[in-house]
């Protein structure tokens, strides 16, 4: 079997997997879209850069989970640990793919963890912000 | 030679049956809870049997689900008034009363916490006093599984 016409085959398999990398979790992506602009006229797209951030950052609203980074860990391509020790499935969709593909599920999530986490809802822009980084690493 | 393998037999018998007797009602804790409160409870901790807490612990538990130990963990409606009718019928008080998981508990009290039930402090009163809660790989008095490993099928006869 030619070497090189196996990588070719390979790549041509890899590239179009690659760019649905995320396809599952159009759906609920776009809903969120939707939402944000019911909520903004100004909206303008979601941002990874926007949702790392939005992740990352701490809040004063509880002393027992800070940030999201309390259960989920800096890094989500690991998995997190609930403050009652169970482990969780990381929130990247490129280590756990099923992340952010039932909207029942999501919304739950979001309605209680931004309530633990912020103390208020999370507008639809931040959810959209926030997946759209989680489908990007 | 026969009352001998009778008195073995009998002996062995009475081994087990006190095994029963001591870990029956713990080790065997319901077997098969509901699947909507597994699936619903089980995302943070394991899904706690039912009977180790008395019914109007649960109800003040489901009634306070957005401050649940310092988290929000809001439920659907349908999903909440399931999950009461479960529970409220198979706590440690539902259908008469359990006295090994109900001994000490007071009348007028409402434990707030499985790890508040006087049968639980009983049985790990030294481990806490020796802190072991706090290692690493326990984190939590919450995490059953740490040492029972068992715990989300219900198990808890061994320890590790």
């Amino acid at each position: 079997m030619n070497m090189r016409l196996a990588a070719a085959g390979v790549l041509a398999v890899m590239i179009p997997a690659l760019a649905y990398a995320g396809a599952a979790q159009k759906p609920v992506l776009d809903a969120y879209a939707a939402q944000a602009k019911a909520e903004q006229a100004s909206f303008a797209g979601f941002s990874a850069e926007r949702g790392k951030a939005f992740f990352l950052a701490k809040h004063d609203a509880s002393a027992e989970t800070p940030s999201c980074t309390t259960c989920h860990t800096n890094d989500p391509t690991k998995p997190g640990q609930t403050r009652a020790g169970k482990d969780l499935a990381p929130m990247a969709v490129s280590k756990t793919p099923d992340r952010f593909t039932d909207a029942e599920k999501v919304e739950k999530w979001f309605t209680r963890n931004c309530q633990s986490v912020i103390g208020r809802a999370c507008t639809a822009q931040e959810k959209g912000d926030f997946i759209t980084f989680m489908a990007s690493l | 030679m026969m009352p001998r393998i009778l008195a073995a037999l009998g002996m062995i018998a009475c081994i087990f049956g006190m095994g029963f007797l001591i870990m029956g009602p713990v080790s065997s804790a319901n077997p098969a809870p509901d699947p909507v409160y597994v699936k619903e409870c089980s995302a943070c901790h394991i899904a706690y049997p039912s009977q180790f807490l008395p019914k109007r612990s649960w109800d003040h538990i489901l009634g306070s689900l957005d401050k649940h130990f310092g988290e929000n963990a809001t439920l659907p409606p349908k999903s909440l008034a399931s999950i009461k009718t479960y529970l409220d019928g198979h706590a440690a008080d539902s259908n008469g009363s359990n006295s090994r998981i109900m001994r000490d508990v007071a009348a007028s009290q409402t434990p707030a916490r499985i790890t508040e039930m006087p049968f639980w402090t009983h049985i790990h009163g030294r481990l806490l006093a020796r802190h072991a809660f706090d290692a690493p790989k326990v984190k939590s008095v919450s995490n059953c599984t740490a040492c029972h490993r068992g715990a989300a099928s219900g198990q808890f006869g061994d320890e590790d």
